[in-house]
């Protein structure tokens, strides 16, 4: 009933028809995407690692996340949903997951359910790394929802930096709610010969 | 009296307090006008935004369908609500069907619009809210005094007291660290607990039915991914058609609401959990009359920023609770004569008119030009005093005539440097009453020219 009332007061006061204007593209900054991309990021209060193979990847991961939950790893994401109720996933400390894209000018990372078997993950952990393809990364979010090429389903977002709040007089303090700590791991492919 | 001068003499008189609130505003302004220059085509990025709200609004009924049918096709379940009441009904109704009675709600002006919280409370359900400038203000019972940093009003101190009561942090301490770890802590466990998770809407996209929420803190994903139930609660004007023009709105967002090139999170929804529940619940109050309305209509194009607020003198320099509506402000004093043009008939004129604020406002809205307009609006209403219409009545005679224009003035500058002090200052003077009067010249500008320039006059070849 109600949307019928709402609908139709709408449509009484029917206005001039306005177009919708054209997909926009904005011209944007030169400069290498990458660098831009590190460069904001570590402004909104991220930090960046970088490695130029997925051997070194691996190794980095290995040696200085040791004890972290890699979500890359599939048999670990299949087998996740048997435990996964709130207060184990409150145990996490570190958790590693593959970032899809990266957005040059905010520094910002888009993940969906693809990359966590449950959607606390990204939030309830202490430390999240993201670990991101070079190629990957676009120069604005015009480019970036084009990358998703309007399939997004379920849940996804866009992460930029470490949770943070400011509301205490205008203090910025990281670690409101969610990632206290955000590592973007950015690996380069250099074995194209 | 509970007009805008009245409580913004209030917040003035503690002088520190209002000066740190200008100063912390106007730095937030400026940390946007630095994220502004830094985008390049920033100019066309807001007439893209508006252009898109424009249209949209244009056809609202139309995408308003569409996100539902989009919507329903996810998995999530949507409601109508035509007005405050109905809204807070439909959240009531949920609740009480599933046996729910641990609530967290993230940010959302328009339920504190609605008043979901007094009402759910009265019903005995508690509901916490989760973002920390929010979670500050409800422990302390006070409405917010901005809409994107609701606890602006308050320093440290305070804070410190409140959680050491509220919360058993520890005495006198005042690190901001510490307090906001303090409510992590504190709101982690309402999380955890929590069986319905409330969110507002800063986005609704049509051609596939998400829902869009920006925060920097995650308190709108912590709660809606621990519940099992989300209910999200949108303005009908939320909606845009695209999802490509999702682009063009996370980029002005943050840039103007706080300076920053994106919120933390931008978050899409679409589908519930497994096992869970997902609500929409679209909302009207008064919303669809204003789309009628063509010299206000604009003011629904808003996208709740705040940069209006950060920039404006009169906001800065009264604070958020002397506009005693939910949103304060340039856009709440559009906003608010809507929903009840006796109780806020103040509000259009406390502003300088400056204009900044349209000048800031990422989508373009004519805040100014409406504040102007609703002037006129109210004042043919009787919104204005007997004294300051007539007062208008005389000016108005004596600036159409050159003669009477000419002898006021000499009367003025006679009566200014002879009167006694008391009859100056009088009750009438409101200038006055904070301020001296300038400095009265000898002549005015007009016997200063002829006598110095005018043709045939000594000076006159210059």
């Amino acid at each position: 009933m109600d949307r019928n009332k709402i609908l139709l007061n709408i449509q009484r006061s029917r206005i001039k028809p306005v177009n919708l204007p054209e997909p926009f593209y904005s011209a944007e900054k030169e400069g290498d995407k990458t660098t831009l991309f590190k460069e904001i990021l570590l402004q909104t209060g991220g930090d960046c690692i970088e490695v130029n193979s997925t051997e070194k990847l691996n190794s980095l991961l290995d040696n200085n996340f040791r004890g972290a939950t890699d979500l890359r790893r599939n048999e670990l994401f299949k087998n996740f949903l048997s435990y996964s109720n709130k207060d184990s996933l409150e145990r996490l400390k570190t958790v590693i997951l593959e970032g899809q894209f990266g957005v040059a000018e905010n520094g910002s990372i888009w993940i969906d359910d693809s990359n966590f078997p449950n959607r606390l993950i990204p939030f309830i952990n202490e430390e999240l790394v993201l670990c991101l393809d070079a190629k990957q990364i676009v120069r604005n979010m015009h480019e970036a929802y084009l990358r998703t090429d309007n399939a997004i389903s379920g849940f996804g977002v866009f992460i930029s930096g470490p949770s943070k709040t400011s509301d205490i007089e205008q203090h910025l303090v990281y670690g409101a709610h969610g990632a206290k700590k955000l590592i973007v791991v950015i690996s380069h492919e250099t074995n194209l010969v | 009296m509970t007009n805008h001068a009245y409580k913004a003499a209030r917040f003035l008189k503690n002088e520190e307090r209002a000066t740190w609130h200008d100063k912390t505003l106007w730095m937030v302004r400026k940390k946007r006008d630095l994220m502004a220059l830094d985008v390049p085509d920033w100019e066309e990025l807001r007439e893209q935004a508006s252009q898109i709200k424009r249209h949209s609004l244009s056809k609202l009924d139309d995408y308003l369908v569409q996100f539902e049918e989009q919507a329903i096709n996810n998995g999530a379940q949507v409601h109508w609500a035509s007005t405050a009441g109905k809204l807070n009904e439909i959240v009531y109704q949920i609740i009480k069907e599933n046996n729910a009675s641990r609530i967290v709600k993230s940010k959302s002006m328009l339920t504190e619009e609605c008043g979901l919280n007094p009402f759910l409370e009265k019903r005995g359900i508690e509901i916490i809210d989760t973002d920390l400038g929010e979670r500050i203000i409800q422990l302390k019972r006070e409405p917010p005094s901005h809409i994107v940093m609701p606890a602006i009003h308050i320093k440290k101190e305070e804070i410190s007291e409140l959680f050491h009561r509220e919360l058993n942090s520890e005495e006198g301490n005042t690190d901001p660290t510490y307090l906001a770890a303090t409510a992590r802590l504190h709101l982690r466990q309402k999380f955890l607990e929590a069986e319905v998770a409330i969110t507002g809407v800063n986005f609704a996209v049509a051609e596939n039915g998400a829902v869009v929420v920006c925060t920097n803190e995650g308190n709108a994903d912590m709660g809606v991914h621990a519940a099992p139930i989300q209910i999200h609660c949108m303005g009908i004007e939320k909606v845009i058609p695209r999802l490509s023009d999702l682009a063009v709105f996370t980029r002005l967002l943050a840039r103007s609401a706080t300076g920053q090139p994106i919120t933390t999170y931008t978050s899409h929804y679409l589908n519930p959990k497994p096992g869970g529940q997902m609500h929409i619940i679209i909302v009207d109050n008064g919303r669809s009359e204003l789309i009628g309305k063509e010299d206000y209509r604009d003011s629904l194009k808003c996208i709740r920023c705040g940069a209006c607020m950060n920039t404006c003198p009169v906001y800065r320099r009264s604070g958020g609770h002397s506009y005693h509506y939910v949103i304060p402000g340039p856009i709440g004093s559009i906003l608010a004569p809507h929903s009840n043009s006796k109780e806020f008939e103040n509000l259009p004129f406390a502003s300088s008119l400056c204009g900044s604020c349209s000048d800031v406002c990422p989508v373009k809205i004519n805040i100014h030009g409406q504040l102007y307009r609703w002037r006129q609006d109210l004042s043919q209403q009787g919104a204005r005093s007997p004294i300051k219409k007539g007062i208008m009545k005389v000016s108005g005679k004596i600036l159409a005539s050159d003669k009477m224009y000419d002898w006021s003035g000499k009367v003025a500058r006679w009566c200014i440097k002879y009167l006694p002090r008391v009859l100056i200052y009088n009750r009438l003077n409101t200038w006055g009453r904070e301020r001296e009067l300038p400095e009265v010249p000898r002549e005015s500008f007009k016997e200063w020219y002829n006598k110095n320039f005018r043709e045939g006059n000594k000076n006159g070849q210059k």
